[in-house]
């Protein structure tokens, strides 16, 4: 066992072609589905909570059911409509970092809606009572509440970025974990794990929770600055 | 000035305020008391339009809805400096700042001007939602208990800044309180309710030194005036 993590350490500045193809595919695909996430979820999320139309509240059902969809199950869905015989197969997306970028765009957008839409439920009475009082207008006090919600929409994103990162289901039966193409760090772990390969997958691992903990601590700082 | 007729609203099957008619004549001040639940709040928002009776309506006279300020029972304080909380209504520029520093001043918060809003204590949130309104000329403030968070030093001097603002502007005054002896400092007259309906209202000396209804007996027993 320390045997294997000295190894991993060694691999990791050893500058290995592979270790290092599979962390820029990762990081390629996971900073972009977790920007898109964000730009789609939190106006969807601010639209539930700081606005009224008709069936809003059964939207806000729907995108709490998708917060708690499976990876796989989106993966099955993806990979349903990306295949030779699905819907969207003109747009060869199958086994391609594009249709991972997707099938985790799916995946996180509710989840950044869900967030911001549940961050601002919580203040939007008051500011929009105080801001009637001031008769502020309307698109005032949508500035105000995107000012408000600054720090849940970084919070938002890096939780956003972190689910991103870990996750295997979807992107492993989108992108078929092809090395040198779509193979990324969760893929590459259950991979090299089944060849027996622990070394590879060690470092992979303290790679991923490296990264998780980097990410956790700026979450906490944003949230002392909030406190 | 300001009219009610005929205003009902229920929440739920609840009904909580029932005002067949109620009249604010301009530069009084009035002081809404009763106990929770009594539809103080609900009555202050509905002159403020922030809530939609379900019948009845109010008609202003001589004023118009933007020129009444109305600053809830839990004000927000953004997260902007203080004094940028206070130029919100005001817009930009230097006279607008000049403004509101002057009211920060009046309500003893001036030392805080630069502090962030949302790093307030409730007390000082509240003398910063009065500095807000006071920045501004109004003809009629509206005000949901506004120093139920200060303490007593921190409301004597709300209340002076208000004071001082309804002489200088002649505007009137409607606020809600708990303490019949803030309403006696404060108002000019008094509308006492309890459970959404008016028990009396007139010369707050009258109203609650001399309650002719049982339902203001009952609130004021509890208190020494």
């Amino acid at each position: 066992m320390t045997g294997a993590f000295q190894k991993a350490f060694d691999l990791l500045f050893s500058g290995d072609a592979q270790l290092w193809n599979i962390v820029s595919v990762t990081m390629r695909m996971t900073l972009t589905s977790s920007i898109a996430a964000l730009l789609l979820g939190a106006p969807l999320g601010v639209l539930y909570a700081a606005t009224r139309f008709p069936g809003r509240k059964i939207l806000i059902v729907i995108n709490r059911t998708l917060m708690g969809l499976p990876p796989v199950v989106c993966g099955l869905l993806c990979y349903m409509l990306f295949s030779g015989v699905g819907p969207l197969r003109e747009l060869k997306l199958l086994f391609t970092v594009t249709g991972m970028i997707i099938a985790q765009v799916i995946l996180i957008t509710p989840i950044a809606a869900g967030s911001m839409e549940t961050y601002l439920s919580a203040i939007v009475g008051e500011i929009r009572e105080s801001a009637r009082g001031l008769r502020l207008s309307g698109g005032k006090t949508l500035l105000l509440m995107l000012n408000e919600s600054k720090y849940a929409l970084v919070s938002t994103y890096l939780f956003g970025f972190a689910r991103a990162m870990a996750e295997v289901g979807a992107v492993s039966m989108v992108g078929g974990a092809i090395a040198y193409k779509t193979n990324v760090m969760t893929t590459a772990i259950m991979m090299y794990t089944n060849r027996g390969d622990f070394t590879l997958g060690l470092a992979l691992g303290l790679l991923l929770l490296l990264i998780s903990l980097i990410v956790n601590v700026f979450a906490h700082l944003l949230q002392r600055r909030r406190a | 000035m300001i009219e009610l007729s005929g205003i009902k609203k229920r929440y739920g099957t609840r009904l909580a305020l029932d005002v067949p008619e109620l009249l604010f004549l301009p530069g009084e001040r009035y002081a809404l008391i009763g106990p929770n639940g009594s539809g103080k709040t609900t009555l202050l928002r509905i002159l403020a339009g922030t809530l939609k009776p379900d019948e009845g309506n109010v008609r202003l006279s001589g004023l118009e809805r933007g020129e009444i300020g109305y600053m809830p029972q839990k004000p927000y304080a953004f997260d902007l400096s203080v004094v940028k909380n206070v130029m919100l209504s005001l817009g930009g520029g230097e006279d607008a700042r000049k403004a509101a520093l002057a009211a920060l001043e009046r309500v003893g918060l001036i030392q805080l001007a630069k502090a962030r809003g949302s790093r307030l204590s409730g007390g000082e949130t509240q003398r910063m939602a009065l500095a807000r309104l006071i920045a501004k000329s109004h003809k009629a403030l509206l005000l949901d208990e506004p120093t139920a968070s200060a303490d007593i030093y921190a409301s004597d001097m709300a209340e002076q800044a208000l004071l001082e603002y309804a002489a200088e502007t002649g505007c009137t005054l409607i606020f809600s309180s708990h303490a019949p002896s803030q309403a006696l400092r404060l108002g000019t007259q008094a509308v006492a309710l309890e459970g959404g309906q008016i028990c009396e209202h007139g010369a707050v000396q009258d109203v609650l030194k001399n309650p002719k209804s049982e339902c203001t007996k009952f609130f004021l027993s509890h208190w020494k005036l």
